[in-house]
């Protein structure tokens, strides 16, 4: 596993020119190939990448393994027991259990990704730009945070979500209020982080030889700093991802999310309650398969923190 | 220590500033009139006069700028507004709530605590040891565990199966404290749980972090036993994170139990939040998520302040 590669090293070349395609390349597979290796070392990690790598698979392949429409409703075969044709038994519209939770995870996943992917977007160029440039810029930008940081729990959610409602949205447009909300409340956590270590790098001396040679402050900022918050940012985004998907159950299961009969955990397990007392097990699939999912994601991240800060690992 | 306080009570004021303007912007940004959403189902707003003598008192004839400040300033004299549904003021409204909301969360803190300083300190003592993965792995599961759905299986288990506990309901502890008790144990277990699983991480690694220390090898070169090194000096300071990430956990309690207190008709702040969502009541929305996001910010900075006081190590300039 000893690439030279590796080491981050910058030549003056580098610095001004960016480095050549070939070497970006190689780099690229030296880290991807040591971070299979790394992952070996922490238990928690491998089983927390196993599990995602499931869960993955079992959203994309949802069209192919979910056996029934999860929409369709069947009053036949009404709140039917788990069973070889219904592994998890029927709702009280006669819709697969199995197949709706499928569903919904691979919903619940993708708004995870897509509003985790834009709040990194949105904070991370927000935090280093506001650390690299110091002073008003940074007080602006860090009180504008805080001040969203001020809405405990599910507040700003529930403004954004009656926003929603009020304006009548419908469909996908939902899930878009949603997903901006999930990104602009995970926000100000990744541009905590990047500011840190904006911080800190600023006052290095390859940056301090980079705006020597005449490098652009914006260009430096997010290209020599931003390597380095990479790795804090990873375990948060991961973690964060977990962190969404519980919100989204909340919300939905409060009947605030998308409406039924969208499959969603939340909801799902909302309309299993009124079943509770004759048939439990409706409320047990939708409960377990959020645990999982955030579970991995809890696992994955947790073992990548031991991985990626080597003050921890040495516990 | 002075200075730091009034630095950050000056830090404040934008805190509060960006929470207002958008808790301004929401009322704003609804659909329809103001005056409608705001003053929803009152008798006589057809009448043209009497709109526009409340479109001038709300300010609404002014530009938006101004009409943010006008009702800042109602807002700093109390004047929340009052609630479209019960037509009572929001601010009774919200303070019936808040006794409730209080006694759950602090009751679910202290239970969490109870559970989790015991189990992180001795994972943290025993490492690596079966106690030690034990503790971490029903940690990790405990923070990946939805509250809301511990908290319908515990009302299936506890309640429904086993008949040991009411399943909704609240009453005052003043009133009737067996029965309040009765009452308080499956939502706080609720509250706990999660918070015990992330206090029992924090607990056991800042004991790690302490255990590494260089006066914890002086007192054991001492001879000192291991029990006192461990619980006389260790702990103490291996707590400290411990009790402020508790306190700030309250603060985000105090707003963020709006599920549980909707499981368990609670009748506290989040659940009177919660249907004023559902009865399109916007005064007491509006008003809800500004005390709340008030409390937050103070308790925060009350935490922040006391940290310090209890950990002098820390600079007061960071």
């Amino acid at each position: 596993m000893s690439t030279p590669d590796l080491q981050v090293t910058r030549s003056r070349a580098d610095v001004l020119h960016g480095p050549t395609l070939g070497t970006r390349l190689r780099r690229v597979r030296a880290v991807a190939g040591n971070a299979l290796g790394e992952l070996y070392k922490s238990k928690t990690a491998l089983l927390g990448a196993t599990m995602l790598v499931i869960l993955i698979a079992l959203c994309i392949l949802t069209p192919y393994i979910a056996r029934y429409d999860p929409i369709k409703t069947n009053y036949r075969i009404r709140l039917q027991p788990p069973s070889e044709a219904h592994y998890f038994g029927t709702d009280r519209f006669g819709r697969d259990v199995y197949s709706r939770v499928l569903w919904a995870g691979r919903r619940l996943v993708s708004i995870a990704v897509l509003s985790v992917g834009i709040a990194l977007l949105l904070g991370v160029p927000l935090g280093i730009l506001s650390g690299y440039y110091g002073g008003w810029t940074d007080t602006l930008v860090m009180r504008f945070v805080d001040g969203l940081l001020a809405f405990p729990g599910l507040l700003l959610y529930l403004l954004f979500v009656t926003l929603a409602k009020e304006w009548k949205l419908e469909g996908i447009w939902v899930d878009v209020v949603l997903i901006m909300a999930l990104a602009i409340a995970a926000m100000p956590e990744f541009a905590r982080l990047s500011r840190g270590t904006a911080l800190t790098e600023r006052q290095k001396e390859y940056v301090e030889a980079a705006q020597v040679m005449g490098e652009a402050g914006f260009r430096t900022a997010m290209a020599q700093i931003f390597p380095n918050c990479v790795s804090p940012l990873i375990v948060n985004a991961t973690v964060r991802l977990g962190f969404v998907i519980l919100i989204v159950a909340a919300l939905s299961y409060l009947g605030l999310g998308t409406p039924p009969p969208t499959p969603d955990w939340g909801s799902d397990l909302r309309a299993a309650q009124d079943q509770m007392e004759t048939i439990p097990m409706l409320a047990v699939f939708p409960g377990l398969a959020i645990c999982y999912a955030v579970l991995s994601f809890n696992l994955f991240g947790d073992g990548l923190r031991d991985i990626l800060d080597p003050r921890t690992s040495e516990r | 220590m002075l200075v730091y306080t009034i630095r950050r009570l000056l830090q404040l004021i934008p805190v509060l500033f960006v929470l207002t303007v958008v808790v301004f912007l929401f009322v704003q940004a609804l659909p329809g009139d103001v005056i409608d959403t705001l003053m929803g189902g009152e008798e006589d707003l057809d009448d043209p006069e009497i709109r526009a003598a409340m479109e001038h008192e709300l300010g609404l004839d002014k530009p938006i700028v101004i009409q943010y400040f006008v009702w800042l300033g109602n807002v700093l004299q109390g004047h929340l507004g009052k609630s479209a549904v019960s037509k009572r003021p929001v601010s009774v409204e919200l303070l019936e709530g808040i006794p409730a909301t209080v006694y759950l969360a602090v009751v679910g803190i202290g239970f969490s605590l109870i559970i989790a300083v015991p189990l992180g300190t001795i994972a943290a003592v025993k490492r690596n040891s079966p106690i030690d993965y034990t503790a971490q792995l029903t940690s990790l599961a405990g923070i990946s565990i939805p509250e809301f759905w511990f908290a319908i299986m515990s009302v299936l288990i506890f309640g429904l199966w086993l008949g040991w506990f009411p399943t909704s309901g609240y009453a005052s502890p003043f009133d009737d404290l067996g029965k309040s008790i009765h009452h308080l144990i499956l939502p706080a277990l609720a509250v706990g749980f999660r918070q015990a699983a992330f206090t029992t991480r924090l607990t056991r690694s800042s004991m790690l972090d302490e255990t590494n220390k260089e006066y914890v090898d002086t007192a054991r070169s001492l001879g000192f036993p291991e029990s006192k090194v461990i619980y006389k000096y260790t702990l103490r300071n291996a707590l400290i994170p411990t009790v402020t990430i508790s306190g700030l956990q309250l603060a985000n309690l105090l707003g963020g139990t709006v599920v549980l207190e909707t499981i368990f008709a609670w009748p506290g702040i989040g659940r009177a939040i919660f249907e004023a969502i559902i009865n399109q009541d916007f005064p007491l929305i509006q008003a809800g998520i500004l005390v709340l996001g008030t409390i937050v910010v103070l308790t925060n900075l009350t935490v922040d302040l006391l940290y310090r006081v209890l950990n002098p190590r820390v600079q007061l300039g960071a």
